[in-house]
């Protein structure tokens, strides 16, 4: 790569790497004509980065494939051009565009353990690139692919060339399409939402090792992304894009500095900003205590009889360490760590759905088992899921969903049921009609509010939040997030509020724990959050963290 | 994989011939008749009947008769068929090879037609090759083996158009082309219907290959679509096929019973009809457990199969 | 069902279904002639004004068996799934929804039978319950019951591990209600469509049986028994054989059909 970074810098700079010039596409369905992509104007010049902003369905995505050339055969090119250093992309043909892809604009995928193949070692996947563009033999691929490997931190290169997908982490198969996607020296690269699969620190480490390799090649690139915190990080100039339109562009500290488009306000005021407190006052530490646990301790897997006895199975795995928590009433305990740390786990246990040992002291009950907690215990405690999708019986119409804990725990009778229902959906802001729909007929974030109304209608003590607004789009989350901290108030509930986002949790939560690898590492009051004192792994998770964005 | 893993999947194979073997001894148990009235026919004196009777066993509760019999079974003595007057290791032993060399015929052609049908019509997708290749696999799994056959001999086997023997069977002895001019249509006709059912499971894997993350970042790589077909998707898809294809021997294997037993192929399936039709227990018993036996033991071959084509199997 | 419809596997399975359908309630009625009728002058003719199919060696017309002979194959394989499905899914759902030993148990003894091909299996049972069509019935829906209790199973076992049943295991629902309300009928989609593609199996193996004369006995005009009577004519006249043959395809592939378009619409990843 270094000996063709000359050749890059050779080339002439007049020219934009990328444009597109009034691009507008639109998809034929059987109801019509539907246009993803307005008249869509973008210029990204060498070595600089463009972040192209949307929520799901605006468009963002299909300006990449456009870009591959990539369309699916129900694409209509309705007008514009798109622009290779000068040259237009829409004119290439089908030969010239397979010379350009991976050689003069490489991509970066979402998810590296779906863009991978899993029967090729990693190596493999490399260095089929190199021989393909660069001409290489094998074994030169395989040694420049080392030296890629080397560049972008993995540290025995050598081994991960022979691995498989499986056999690497996340990180690590992120890396690699990131190393194939520079291997070629491109002019180019499209990065779809790169980190959203990944851990904050593996993001925070492929974002630094993407920016140290743009400076190294000049490489100019488009940042396709729902997240503005992450964008304003790294790109040097923003675009905006709602429905297919970009409504705003501009460098990016002006953009988030002066927001002048609508949209782009409402979206900078959904993202999570950690300075303003969506939740009021932590309740007196005189508050009586409502939950608490003592060695909580959940192990997973394990081997049945017959398992043990025909050899089979996995050993038990420790989900949850001794975990000792309580939260006060009107209390919310931010429950924060990254996927397999835990925090789902311990949630499961307190809500009754796991087995667990130690103990959970919860309102006026005290158990030991999972077979112990009354119905009592388990009313007194709901638990929210991450995804309503699943979480709602899809054979179930909403209004009897919302009705079954009023059923079950017996809070309420005859039209009552209804009028209580009625009363719940207009408590989550939603329409009275929606009784009659069935879950797939609703938006994600309506679902959400559907299965927080099923929480509240048990009248819970304890609401357990499980990543509730994970699923959503980002001006969805904020909404999600404002009304449950508006019914914990209303109903005075404590609330365990488990989640990955650090900016979220901080504009909620009273106090937060934290936890890696099944260990409860940190505990501390919401304000205490960047004092020096703080556990090294809370450390390292507020430096990965992109700074929240203040206009 | 490991030598522990091939042990234990072996154990798990001697339980299902437990089970297979409970099952067909409780059902020949129930058969109406007795053995000993079979051997000796009907006009037996009762001293004689009982005199058998107390040689075969047959006073025994039936635990002691079982386990006499799968302990012979796992010995090798697999007792003496009761209308053919011969041991019955020999009679299936020579009927097995030649069902063998029917259903191996039958898995070649099946294997060599239906995966690269199935592949073609996924990469043709939605064209008129596609469609074609789709409408054949529907109607090819509609049509019932003994009909296949009865339509291949009419059509192939006639007495004004007998290109083709209507039936038996020729060892390699009297030349291979008579032995293949009776292969033909047997194996033709078990072809039919898993090629059909083979080529559509194929046809799915691979579309669902082909419309995956990693084809397309393959293709956005810019390689050629040769290397993005037979490198990357092929692969992927043969695993699945592989495991279709075994669980279609189970249907092969019964398919045997049908087409031995229309064109007279002198093999296993013919012979369990015998059986079955004259309750010839022992021939009955050990033929089932044999066919139980050949489909355990292709899964497990099918299962090694799929670990060497997909490295994220792992038996341990 | 408008989706259905709309659907071009659908719509091909469905049509294919109502012709067969009619031909189940209305073959007798509609049939020219009286299928057992002896036309002594007229045997093993081909299609003629008359005789529309031909006629075979007794010189009874192919047409009126084949309409008459729809009922019996067609109920036959609609029956075994049925019998099928009932036995097989309610022993799926047992073992799926108590889990532990007991589904270990259940599932080593289903392993055991789908060892035997089905074929074999329901020729074992015939062989002690002794021919006929019902007893073929039955034997086809013992042989099938192993195959739809693992599918009935693993469908419970998908559900069961979905949110909104840990969500009402959370709430402190009874077993009762979570399989009932919560599991059961998240799992009747897929046996539907599994059933509908059994049925066209059931179909075949029944004609099997009656060509092994081992099913539906004469006097019926089951499809495969008429088969199996015409074998030796069938060089003179090969209607005789080809017409129930091509009967028989026909209604199991309509049933076919039917089953993957049904698939295809139940399937949440084939939706939206």
């Amino acid at each position: 790569m270094t000996q063709n970074t000359a050749i890059a810098s050779a080339r002439p700079d007049a020219r934009p790497a990328l444009e597109a010039r009034a691009y507008s596409l639109a998809y034929e369905t059987p109801g019509g004509l539907v246009q993803a992509l307005k008249s869509i104007d973008i210029s990204i010049p060498r070595g600089k980065t463009l972040g192209l902003v949307g929520e799901s369905g605006s468009g963002k995505t299909s300006l990449a494939w456009a870009i591959m050339r990539y369309l699916p055969r129900n694409a209509r090119e309705l007008g514009g051009d798109l622009l290779l250093a000068g040259e237009s992309l829409r004119a290439t043909s089908k030969s010239q565009i397979a010379d350009i892809r991976g050689a003069r604009i490489g991509m970066v995928f979402q998810d590296p353990s779906t863009s991978l193949n899993p029967t090729l070692t990693l190596g493999e996947q490399l260095a089929e690139t190199l021989i393909r563009h660069r001409k290489m033999s094998k074994a030169q691929a395989f040694s420049e692919g080392e030296a890629l490997l080397a560049r972008t931190g993995i540290t025995r290169p050598a081994a991960m060339m022979k691995r498989y997908p499986h056999e690497a982490s996340g990180g690590e198969k992120q890396r690699v399409v990131i190393a194939t996607a520079f291997a070629c020296d491109p002019e180019c690269i499209l990065f779809d939402e790169p980190t959203t699969a990944l851990d904050t620190i593996t993001s925070r480490q492929i974002l630094d090792i993407f920016q140290t390799l743009q400076e190294d090649t000049g490489v100019a690139a488009l940042y396709i992304s729902h997240d503005l915190a992450l964008v304003s990080r790294i790109a040097h100039d923003v675009a905006v894009i709602h429905r297919g339109e970009i409504v705003e562009r501009g460098a990016t500290a002006t953009l988030f500095r002066n927001p002048q488009h609508d949209y782009t306000r409402a979206l900078i005021a959904a993202a999570p900003r950690p300075d303003i407190r969506l939740s009021g006052p932590a309740p007196d530490i005189a508050a009586p205590t409502v939950l608490a646990t003592q060695d909580l301790t959940v192990r997973y897997g394990g081997r049945s009889l017959l398992q043990k006895l025909m050899g089979r199975g996995e050993a038990a795995v420790e989900g949850a360490r001794k975990i000792d928590i309580d939260v006060r009433e009107g209390e919310i305990l931010g429950i924060v760590g990254e996927s397999g740390s835990g925090k789902s786990t311990i949630a499961r246990a307190i809500a009754g759905i796991a087995d667990f040992n130690g103990t959970i002291s919860f309102d006026d009950h005290v158990v030991q088992e999972r077979s112990a907690i009354s119905r009592s215990y388990r009313r007194a405690a709901q638990i929210i899921f991450q995804n309503p999708d699943a979480s709602l019986n899809p054979r179930q119409r909403v209004g009897e969903i919302i009705a079954r804990p009023l059923k079950l725990y017996g809070l309420a009778r005859g039209s009552g049921i209804e009028a209580r229902v009625a009363e719940l959906l207009a408590q989550v802001r939603l329409p009275a009609d929606f009784a009659g729909r069935y879950p797939h007929q609703l938006s994600g974030g309506e679902k959400q509010r559907v299965a927080i109304a099923r929480a509240f209608a048990a009248r819970p003590k304890l609401v357990i939040c499980d990543e509730i607004t994970s699923s959503l789009d980002v001006s969805v989350q904020a909404a999600v997030a404002r009304l449950l901290v508006d019914l914990q108030a209303e109903s005075k509930a404590s609330c365990l509020f488990i989640t990955h986002d650090l900016n979220l949790v901080r504009q909620l939560a009273h106090r937060i724990a934290v936890v890696y690898r099944g260990d409860l590492v940190d505990l501390f009051e919401a304000a205490d959050f960047d004092a020096q004192k703080r556990h090294p792994y809370t450390r390292a998770l507020l430096e990965a963290m992109p700074p929240p964005i203040h206009p | 994989m490991s030598a522990a893993y091939l042990l234990r999947r072996l154990a798990a194979i001697l339980i299902v011939l437990l089970i297979v073997s409970l099952t067909v001894f409780s059902i020949t148990q129930i058969l109406p008749g007795n053995a000993a009235v079979m051997i000796l026919g009907e006009y037996a004196t009762p001293a004689q009947l009982q005199a058998l009777e107390l040689k075969l066993g047959l006073d025994q509760p039936w635990y002691i008769q079982y386990w006499r019999w799968f302990s012979g079974m796992l010995s090798g003595d697999w007792g003496v068929s009761m209308r053919l007057s011969q041991p019955v290791a020999a009679l299936i032993g020579e009927a097995f090879w030649r069902s063998a060399a029917l259903a191996l015929a039958s898995l070649a052609t099946v294997t060599l037609i239906a995966i690269p049908l199935g592949i073609l019509a996924a990469l043709k997708r939605g064209t008129i090759v596609d469609l074609v290749i789709g409408l054949f696999a529907y109607v090819g799994t509609a049509v019932p083996e003994f009909v296949t056959a009865t339509l291949l001999l009419v059509f192939l086997a006639g007495p004004d158009r007998g290109f083709l023997p209507a039936g038996g069977f020729a060892p390699l002895s009297e030349g291979i082309g008579a032995a293949l001019s009776h292969v033909v249509l047997p194996a033709a006709t078990l072809s039919l219907i898993l090629t059909a059912h083979i080529a559509r499971q194929v046809r799915s894997e691979m579309s669902d290959v082909l419309s995956s993350d990693y084809i397309r970042a393959a293709r956005l790589k810019g390689l050629s679509e040769r290397s993005v077909v037979l490198r990357h998707a092929l692969r992927n898809a043969m695993a699945p096929a592989v495991a279709v294809i075994s669980l279609d021997i189970g249907y092969l294997l019964g398919g045997i019973l049908v087409v031995e037993e229309v064109f007279a192929w002198p093999g296993l399936g013919r012979l369990i009809i015998y059986a079955l039709q004259n309750r010839d227990l022992p021939v009955i018993q050990a033929a089932t457990l044999v066919l139980a036996f050949t489909y355990a033991l292709s899964n497990l071959v099918s299962d090694i199969v799929i670990a060497r084509l997909d490295p994220r199997v792992r038996y341990a | 069902m408008r989706e259905l419809l709309r659907h071009p596997t659908g719509l091909a399975g469905a049509v294919l279904l109502a012709i067969i359908a009619v031909m189940t309630i209305f073959g007798p009625l509609i049939a020219p002639y009286d299928p057992q009728q002896f036309h002594p002058l007229s045997r093993l003719q081909g299609p003629s004004v008359a005789y529309w199919l031909g006629t075979d060696q007794f010189g009874r017309d192919i047409l009126s068996r084949i309409l008459t002979g729809a009922r019996s194959t067609i109920l036959f394989g609609l029956g075994a799934t049925m019998a099928g499905v009932a036995a097989g899914g309610a022993i799926g759902l047992i073992a799926g929804a108590i889990g532990g030993a007991v589904d270990s148990l259940i599932m080593r003894l289903l392993d055991g039978l789908l060892a035997v091909p089905d074929l074999l299996f329901t020729l074992l049972i015939v062989t002690v319950l002794g021919g006929g069509s019902g007893h073929a019935m039955l034997a086809v829906a013992i042989a099938f019951m192993p195959g739809l209790a693992r599918i009935a199973r693993s469908t419970v076992l998908s559900v069961r591990t979905r949110e909104f049943v840990l969500a009402a295991q959370a709430r402190g629902e009874s077993p009762a209600y979570v399989i009932a309300c919560e599991i059961m009928p998240n799992t009747i989609a897929p046996i539907i469509v599994e059933a509908t593609i059994r049925v066209s199996f059931a179909i075949m193996l029944g004609a099997t049986l009656g060509f092994l004369g081992l099913g539906a006995q004469p006097p019926s005009t089951e499809w495969g028994l008429m088969i199996a009577e015409a074998r030796q004519y069938m060089f003179r006249n090969p209607i005789c054989v080809a017409a129930p043959g091509v009967a028989i395809a026909l209604a199991a592939l309509g049933f076919n059909l039917l089953g993957d378009a049904l698939r295809d619409l139940t399937d949440p990843r084939g939706r939206r």
